[in-house]
């Protein structure tokens, strides 16, 4: 097990345009499953890949366990990473790609021989060490590449979207065994992936990463339920959520315009808001919080009517998404995720009813999430 | 079947068939007449022969030194095959692997050589190898034909090595691997086909040519197989018989090769092109 941590880690590629990374702070702890999650191109392969010793530091300080590391060769590291393509070696057999890595730092052949054949037990693999890659299937050869990593029991685990070649089914059963591996051997990991349902179901904590920078960490639900930006808002979440134009009001209590409708803000203290009274914001709401007539869980009061025409109606099976519009200035679109015993048609007219303590605030001009929560 | 889907494939087949008359009639005229004498040629250029004469093979690999040819062909071949592999191997790794100022410039520089005719370059390598020493020497022949093969066996070996995932390369580093190992443990076994690609042109190259070997070797027992052929093409008179034998001995190698090597022949020159 070991600390990962990354102290204003930038890199610039040389010939490159500005900083691919930038100002990069993370600690992963020990035996933590972190995910850096962000859309193509963010700069987290990157990051994981300077934590590899791939790519080098331009500046900042890469430390494992109080080590610096930047200076560190990849194999000196103690690191294991897991490829989104695996980088099975082709013309080797499944055994000798499993011991490849255990054969250059000098292991003894009857303890090489003991992890993977211990190893292949674990992953299923047994009867595979004497086939080529190229007579894998995709899970198997992703099994290999996983093996391969754990073979070498290093400090750290590093996976760059190892899942993304798999059908939705095998990765579905891939990513629980991944969770399960990572109890079993109580590993520091670090996961990169776009795919938001990976880094909310796999991740101990994540960390989203955009052009570069880091927006935002934490607990995977708490940034759902508390995006830090409407990047993070519109980031996270299928459908995104809906981010509208809005003005800031305050009679008797927050309340938000939006289009022709004053949605109070029960979920805002209002000191922490007085500076925006008055002011355009960015109003965010979810598309589960959006819901149908029936349809308003138990309990529920907080909530506000919202009268919206159906433009689309995707029928998913177990749920239904709306995309929606209320006619007036500006003319507000969004989307709704409602049960799928909402039946309706494009062109009907729909009372959703709007939890009004799932309301979010940005700043329309920067994307930062504004105001404080009340307490619970 | 329709005529309109017959007619095309008709078509095809009449060109493939034509290609294939014109690739393959000469080498198998050449065939016939290795096993009939020259003065049955002279009577009748392109008879099928009356009597198939077997012993003009022994004959013309005794009594014609062909044994010493085809030795030295076969050495200066090998010696200079394993090593435009290596070398060309170990420079084309380098330009698809590394990112360093003046990659390409430097790769584009190589390649460029092999713009220059071969006329061109032989008085001056020939200063080059007498003032060395190497005139008449196997040695000085290898050198000349490395010197020269180089460029085309990077440029096929790095396009081929560029298509290998860097993923490979970076999974070898974390498993603690140099770059030459990696270069001798991954690149290598992986580059195979590409490699055995650039070794049938090699050998095809060297085993046929002519210009170098006729200028930098003199004496008889350095020979190589087009120089022995050469010995048939008199100034009064021309052994067309033996001429042909001659030729069939030293295709025969090429032959071997193809037929062993063109599977992954084809494999070097189609990766990639299919997934």
């Amino acid at each position: 097990m070991a600390v990962v941590e990354l102290s204003s880690v930038c890199k610039a590629y040389e010939g490159g345009r500005g900083f691919a990374v930038r100002d990069v702070n993370l600690r992963v702890e020990h035996g933590e499953f972190m995910v850096l999650l962000g859309p193509s191109g963010c700069g987290k392969s990157t990051t994981l890949r300077m934590i590899a010793g791939l790519e080098k530091i331009t500046s900042g300080t890469l430390s494992i366990d109080g080590q610096a590391m930047n200076n560190v060769a990849a194999k000196d590291r103690d690191i294991a990473m897991v490829f989104q393509s695996y980088a099975l070696y082709p013309h080797m057999t499944v055994r000798d790609n499993l011991a490849f890595g255990l054969r250059r730092r000098g292991t003894d052949k009857a303890e090489i021989e003991r992890r993977v054949t211990r190893v292949a037990a674990t992953l299923g693999l047994s009867d595979l060490l004497g086939r080529k890659p190229f007579a894998l299937s995709g899970g198997q050869r992703q099994r290999v590449a996983l093996g391969r990593a754990i073979v070498r029991e290093p400090k750290v685990f590093l996976f760059d979207e190892p899942l993304s070649n798999l059908d939705t089914a095998l990765r579905s059963s891939t990513r629980n065994e991944l969770v399960r591996q990572h109890r079993a051997l109580a590993a520091t990991m670090i996961y990169v992936t776009h795919d938001q349902v990976e880094a909310m179901t796999m991740g101990q904590r994540i960390c989203i990463i955009n052009e570069g920078r880091v927006v935002q960490i934490g607990v995977p639900l708490e940034v759902y339920r508390n995006p830090a930006n409407t990047f993070v808002a519109g980031f996270l979440g299928n459908p995104p959520m809906n981010l509208l134009a809005a003005e800031l009001h305050f009679e008797g209590g927050l309340q938000v315009q939006l289009g022709d409708v004053r949605l109070p803000l029960p979920r805002y203290r209002t000191d922490g808001l007085a500076a925006w009274v008055g002011r355009s914001v960015t109003l965010g709401i979810r598309p589960e919080d959006l819901h149908a007539p029936g349809e308003l869980p138990e309990g529920q009061k907080r909530v506000a009517s919202l009268r919206a025409v159906v433009s689309v109606v995707e029928s998913l099976g177990a749920e239904t998404i709306l995309n929606v519009y209320r006619d007036g200035i500006p003319r507000l679109e969004f989307s709704a995720r409602v049960g799928r015993g909402t039946v309706c048609r494009p062109q009907d007219t729909i009372d959703l009813a709007i939890d009004l303590e799932a309301l979010h605030l940005f700043d329309s001009a920067t994307g930062a999430a504004i105001g404080e929560l009340q307490p619970h | 079947m329709p005529v309109r889907r017959v007619l095309p494939q008709m078509v095809l087949l009449l060109l493939l068939a034509g290609y294939t008359a014109f690739a393959a009639g000469p080498f198998l005229w050449t065939a016939v007449m290795s096993l009939r004498t020259t003065s049955e040629i002279m009577a009748d250029p392109y008879a099928l022969p009356s009597v198939l004469h077997w012993q003009k093979f022994p004959d013309a690999w005794i009594s014609s030194n062909y044994a010493t040819y085809f030795k030295n062909s076969a050495w200066v071949s090998a010696v200079c095959v394993v090593f435009l592999s290596l070398f060309g191997a170990m420079a084309a790794h380098c330009l698809a692997r590394y990112r360093f100022p003046g990659n390409r410039v430097i790769f584009f520089l190589i390649f460029s050589t092999i713009i220059l005719p071969p006329q061109i370059t032989v008085i001056g390598l020939f200063q080059i190898l007498a003032s060395y020493g190497l005139i008449d020497t196997h040695t000085g022949l290898i050198l000349v034909y490395i010197a020269m093969q180089l460029p085309l066996t990077i440029y096929i070996l790095e396009s081929f090595f560029a298509r290998i995932p860097q993923e490979l390369y970076d999974a070898a580093r974390m498993d603690g691997y140099s770059d030459f190992e990696i270069f001798w443990r991954i690149t290598l076994p992986i580059g195979m086909p590409a490699i055995a690609t650039s070794a049938i042109l090699n050998i095809i190259y060297i085993w046929n040519e002519f210009l170098y070997a006729v200028v930098l070797l003199t004496s008889d027992d350095k020979r190589t197989l087009p120089l022995g052929i050469q010995r048939f093409l008199g100034d009064q008179l021309e052994d067309i018989g033996m001429l042909s034998t001659g030729l069939m001995i030293a295709v025969i190698p090429i032959i071997v090769v193809y037929v062993l090597f063109s599977e992954k022949m084809i494999q070097g020159m189609t990766a990639g092109a299919v997934k």
